[in-house]
């Protein structure tokens, strides 16, 4: 019978947890980010950073970049600074194309004039983040 | 003991029920959904959206040939009054998919009274596939008749589409959203063809053309997941396989170049050093251009 407690114990312990996590209104987060690309850029995607409260180290996604196209990625959380969110964008071979960790300080947008169609990974990591959580939006422009 | 596994069990049971929210589930829905209705393929869902939203959208084509000065015709588009020729599932997916882009073409060109049309054909076959809710349609149709409401019409039908894509995704419904992106990757594909046969010395219409190569592979490998469960997503699937075999034969060669940065106005800005260069023919563009003809002919008729 103890077991059986435990177990359950351990079940609403989890579900809590879940809860607090079900707290990152990542919606929030994309719907402030929007407005915030540079004039010029059209929103094409919002991208949800769900840490799960930490328990995600890295939350990744993927878009096929076009050549002669300008994109832009921009991170939103509550405040002005990240919060700890590094976004790192990858080329297709997975090598580092550039990240918002850039020579000591923490930004929050990208501008990648792209050269090379194909596939590229949009990486966001939690370094001393406090909520692991924010949203990102991408933008192009001709 | 009793009292407290109850409560436990109570407590477990409300918080797992907090987290369902009010839309319609997959069993709801999925009457509605008579010729889709397949089964589940045996990759996971996880895999099958992460290639979903690497497929870009076709509004970047759009805004490519109005950058190019390409002039705004209607007659590359899609009859909108054509909807009730779409009397299946699978045909007013891949239909809602056509009037996507079509929608974005007109949007990006400021024509507003052609959206709006648009918009109608979109809500209505929205409605009949059960996904008419992501349309405030009193909302958007106040947006597209004035132009300087442009850029917040665009946004809004920009992120109804993301929704549709993301919602049915969650609703484990992938082939329908595979079909919706097939239909508008392909008539942009097939507006820029258009563009290029009547711009026969642009280079960059021919390179944006072979540049689809890449999303392309990304769709026959989606389509394969289902064909083998649904009649229709084989038969299109072969279709598209065709068209592939056609891009194969186009070869894009890259060269990298480690990248240099600099901030601007607190933004990261990339220097990309890297180059590519696309080794095709006319032939190849041309032998393209006829099966997305075909193609686009089977799929709005």
């Amino acid at each position: 019978m103890k077991k059986l407690i435990f177990a359950l114990g351990i079940i609403f312990i989890s579900a809590s947890v879940q809860q607090t996590y079900a707290q990152c209104n990542t919606e929030k987060h994309v719907e402030a980010c929007i407005p915030k690309l540079q004039s010029g850029f059209t929103f094409l995607k919002s991208y949800n950073i769900d840490g799960q409260g930490g328990a995600k180290d890295k939350v990744e996604y993927s878009y096929v970049f076009t050549k002669g196209a300008t994109y832009q990625i921009r991170i939103c959380n509550d405040g002005e600074a990240t919060d700890g969110i590094v976004l790192t964008l990858y080329d297709s071979s997975r090598k580092k194309v550039a990240s918002t960790k850039y020579e000591g300080s923490t930004l929050s947008s990208i501008a990648f004039p792209c050269q090379v169609t194909g596939i590229y990974y949009i990486t966001f990591t939690f370094e001393g983040s406090s909520n692991y959580c924010g949203g990102s939006v991408l933008g192009f422009k001709r | 003991m009793k009292n407290i596994l109850l409560g436990l069990g109570v407590a477990f049971a409300f918080l797992v029920s907090c987290d369902s929210k009010k839309k319609p589930s997959a069993d709801e829905i999925s009457g509605v959904l008579d010729s889709v209705k397949i089964e589940e393929p045996s990759i996971s869902e996880d895999v099958i959206s992460d290639i979903i939203q690497q497929i870009p959208s076709p509004l970047e084509i759009s805004t490519l040939l109005k950058e190019s000065d390409t002039k705004y015709d209607k007659s590359y588009l899609n009859d909108p009054e054509k909807i009730s020729d779409y009397n299946s599932n699978y045909k007013k997916a891949l239909a809602l998919g056509v009037y996507g882009t079509d929608l974005g073409y007109t949007n990006i060109y400021e024509q507003n009274q052609d959206a709006l049309f648009y918009l109608n054909s979109i809500k209505s076959l929205a409605d009949d596939l059960s996904i008419g809710q992501f349309f405030d349609i009193g909302t958007i149709k106040r947006l597209a008749t004035n132009s300087k409401n442009l850029d917040s019409l665009l946004l809004i039908t920009t992120k109804n589409f993301n929704n549709i894509n993301n919602y049915l995704q969650e609703q484990k419904r992938s082939n329908l959203s595979i079909l919706l992106l097939s239909g508008g990757w392909l008539e942009a594909l097939y507006i820029v063809a258009r563009v290029s046969e009547k711009n026969p010395d642009s280079e960059q219409l021919k390179e944006t053309i072979a540049e689809q190569k890449i999303i392309m592979d990304n769709v026959v490998l989606l389509m394969s997941f289902y064909k083998d469960n649904d009649p229709n997503i084989r038969q299109l699937s072969n279709k598209f396989v065709k068209l592939q075999e056609e891009f194969n034969k186009i070869e894009i060669k890259t060269v990298y170049r480690e990248p240099t940065y600099e901030v601007v106005d607190g933004m990261l800005v990339v220097q990309d050093n890297s180059t590519s260069e696309i080794i095709m023919k006319d032939e190849n563009i041309e032998a393209i251009r006829k099966q997305v003809y075909e193609i686009r002919e089977n799929i709005i008729n």
